[in-house]
């Protein structure tokens, strides 16, 4: 076979070539994807995705759609602009997560026997999806932005409130007052990772009272929305090809 | 065709493998002995431990182990290391094989981070709960915010068993009792499935047409607008809107379920009461200390004066965890670990009992491979070459009386 001759002779056998390439080539965008966006993941807010007694209402709340927001971004602006794929963000997500619970099961629980009700990371597919949905149906990276990464923001902590409510129950522990999730921290010994470090429940909201949750998320939404534009604009140059001219 | 199969297989292999690579790119660290690479001096001078005990060195799975001691929080700390305003009593073990079911300091229960003052003496006690069998080294621990793990001595403790059969009740407020082992793991798999699950099926509709080379080329002929269909747009709408109602039914459903719930607690415990003066009247004055590389022995010059009612003998002295004593006077009865215990380590030019209001001079020699094997000799190589110790007295009416030292250290190497 010549490099000037064509690889398929017949328009079924083109159709076959086009699927095999849809195969693999979502087949390693999935653990390309994986691997670049659990690095960042870990390193930008590893602490509060690894431990049940991180995730609280102000900081988790705040941190991770911001950290997260940023990959979703990127691959929307390649998929959609080369091929309107619909489905960058939750492509995204769904390998992050998976990438996560491989992470969690097999290091967290299998080498260090950490449960996996202390170890599991957060759900986004929701704000995966609405953040999807806001580009197909408008077709517009600003109102993406805007409306989008918004939704990404505020839908964050209620979709995650089931996996955690549990956690979250009073217990009186020796005359102290604590829920089970500290109760879970303070068990299960991490000798890397002492009491200091956890950072929960900083910051100035206290005029907030007990609503800190959802004003976190709006603040949350806000830095969202210039995060979007941020990785857009990585993702387009990242997307780009551009040819040298040979001298 | 066969070619771009071999390019693509090679491709995603490659996708594989470091998909692998960055999931085992982090574990919690499952850190035991430590203790020897830590800086001698740090610890010399930052938190000595002492009257340890660990109340077994074997036990069942859901049995407990209990230890108990005190700790000097050291005047003369290091300039390196950030002062003990914030600190954590930890325990050092390697990752979760025991629980920590309580642990005091000062009586109180610190699952907190707590301050320290320096000089003083706390009293502390962890109790473990043993979950996981084999043989693990158990430290004493304390964790120093800007100053890293201060590790005590360790000791082996046997736990027999099968982690299978350990559980860990907790009652809530609410009156639920729950085994915070593995609540909830059934709802975290149940959610995290679905959403899952519909996150793949959101993708699945958009992989039933072509995806890449047919949509590539569509794009890039001015064709964009039509490769989003109006079924495909009906289909988003009718997936946003099941998410959002899917998202409010959880959110209802954990609120029925667990209608009182507190935020997470934290916060650091600034009044932890301190021990009252552990010393004595015991006074001595370092008149010259030297460490002598080649036989592994430092010797003192102590010039000692004993202001109590009773004559005193000197029994012991500890540097870091490592205690050398003169088994002419006393011997450990704690079971202390046995790598740091020098039974017949200290030797001095004249041990008799010092009698009330005397004072003495007298050349004291703490000597032992341990100096060598616990690395505490390489205090000699720190840019602060000062030693810190306790130095115990055994009073004639059965007190222990004791001092703290804090002096230069001049190496010999001949
Ligand atoms: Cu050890």
């Amino acid at each position: 076979m010549s490099s000037t001759q064509s690889a398929v002779r017949s328009h079924a056998e083109a159709v076959q070539v086009s699927r095999t390439i849809d195969y693999l080539g979502l087949f390693i965008l999935f653990f390309v994807i994986l691997g670049g966006f659990h690095v960042h993941a870990m390193l930008t807010m590893g602490d509060w995705d690894f431990w049940s007694d991180w995730k609280d209402r102000r900081l988790w709340v705040t941190v991770t759609p911001i950290m997260l927001v940023t990959f979703p971004a990127a691959v929307q602006a390649i998929v959609w602009e080369h091929f309107r794929i619909g489905f960058g963000a939750t492509l995204c997500c769904i390998s992050l997560v998976l990438g996560e619970w491989i992470n969690r099961y097999f290091n967290f629980w299998g080498w260090t026997y950490f449960p996996i009700n202390i170890v599991f990371p957060a759900i986004l597919t929701p704000g995966a999806i609405l953040l999807d949905g806001v580009l197909i149906l408008t077709n517009s990276y600003l109102a993406t932005a805007v409306f989008g990464a918004t939704a990404f923001a505020l839908v964050f902590y209620p979709c995650n409130w089931v996996i955690i409510a549990g956690l979250h129950m009073p217990v009186e522990y020796h005359g102290i007052l604590m829920s089970i999730a500290d109760i879970s921290g303070y068990h299960y010994v991490r000798t890397g990772t002492p009491e200091y470090i956890r950072m929960i429940e900083k910051g100035t909201l206290r005029t907030f009272g007990k609503d800190v949750a959802p004003v976190s998320a709006f603040f949350s939404a806000f830095v969202c929305i210039m995060i979007y534009f941020i990785w857009h604009f990585i993702g387009r140059w990242y997307g780009t090809t551009k040819f040298l001219q040979q001298t | 065709m066969k070619t771009i199969k071999d390019r693509v297989a090679k491709m995603s292999f490659l996708g594989l493998l470091l998909a692998l690579v960055t999931t085992s790119f982090y574990a919690p660290s499952a850190m035991a002995h430590g203790e020897k690479s830590q800086a001698a001096f740090m610890r010399m001078r930052t938190i000595i431990w002492y009257d340890l005990d660990w109340s077994s060195d074997s036990v069942a799975v859901n049995e407990k182990v209990n230890i108990d001691g005190k700790f000097h929080v050291f005047a003369g700390w290091p300039e390196t290391v950030e002062l003990p305003d914030i600190a954590f009593l930890n325990i050092g073990i390697p990752g979760p094989v025991f629980i920590r079911s309580e642990s005091y300091i000062g009586g109180r229960i610190v699952p907190r981070s707590v301050s320290l003052k320096l000089g003083s003496d706390y009293e502390f006690s962890v109790v473990l709960t043993a979950r996981r069998p084999g043989d693990w080294h158990v430290h004493t621990m304390m964790n120093v915010k800007g100053g890293g793990p201060v590790i005590g001595p360790g000791k082996w403790v046997n736990v027999t068993g099968s982690m299978s059969q350990f559980r860990n009740p907790i009652t809530t407020l609410t009156g639920k009792t729950v085994d915070i082992e593995t609540f909830n793991e059934g709802t975290i798999w149940a959610w995290h499935g679905l959403w899952f699950a519909v996150g793949l099926a959101w993708m699945a509709y958009f992989c039933k047409s072509p995806v890449f080379l047919p949509r590539w080329i569509m794009a890039h002929s001015g064709r964009r607008n039509e490769l989003i269909t109006d079924a495909d747009k009906k289909m988003t709408i009718a997936f946003m809107a099941g998410t959002v109602v899917l998202v409010l039914f959880s959110y209802g459903s954990a609120n029925s379920t667990y209608p009182i719930t507190i935020p997470l607690q934290g916060g650091v415990l600034r009044d932890i009461p301190a021990l009252p003066d552990q010393r004595g009247n015991v006074h001595v004055k370092v008149n010259g200390a030297t460490y002598r590389v080649p036989g592994r022995a430092m010797s003192m010059d102590l010039t000692i004066h004993n202001g109590s009612d009773t004559a005193v003998q000197l029994c012991e002295f500890q540097a870091g965890a490592i205690r050398f004593l003169d088994s002419g006077v006393c011997e450990d009865e704690t079971l202390y670990p046995e790598n740091v215990l020098a039974p017949d380590g200290l030797s001095s030019s004249d041990n008799s009992a010092i009698g009330p209001d005397e004072t003495k001079t007298i050349t004291v020699t703490a000597q032992d491979a341990s100096w060598e094997i616990e690395r505490m000799s390489d205090i000699i190589y720190d840019p602060d070459s000062r030693f810190g110790a306790i130095i115990w007295f055994n009073g004639e009416d059965g007190s222990r009386q004791s001092a703290i030292l804090n002096e230069p250290l001049i190496p010999v190497f001949m």
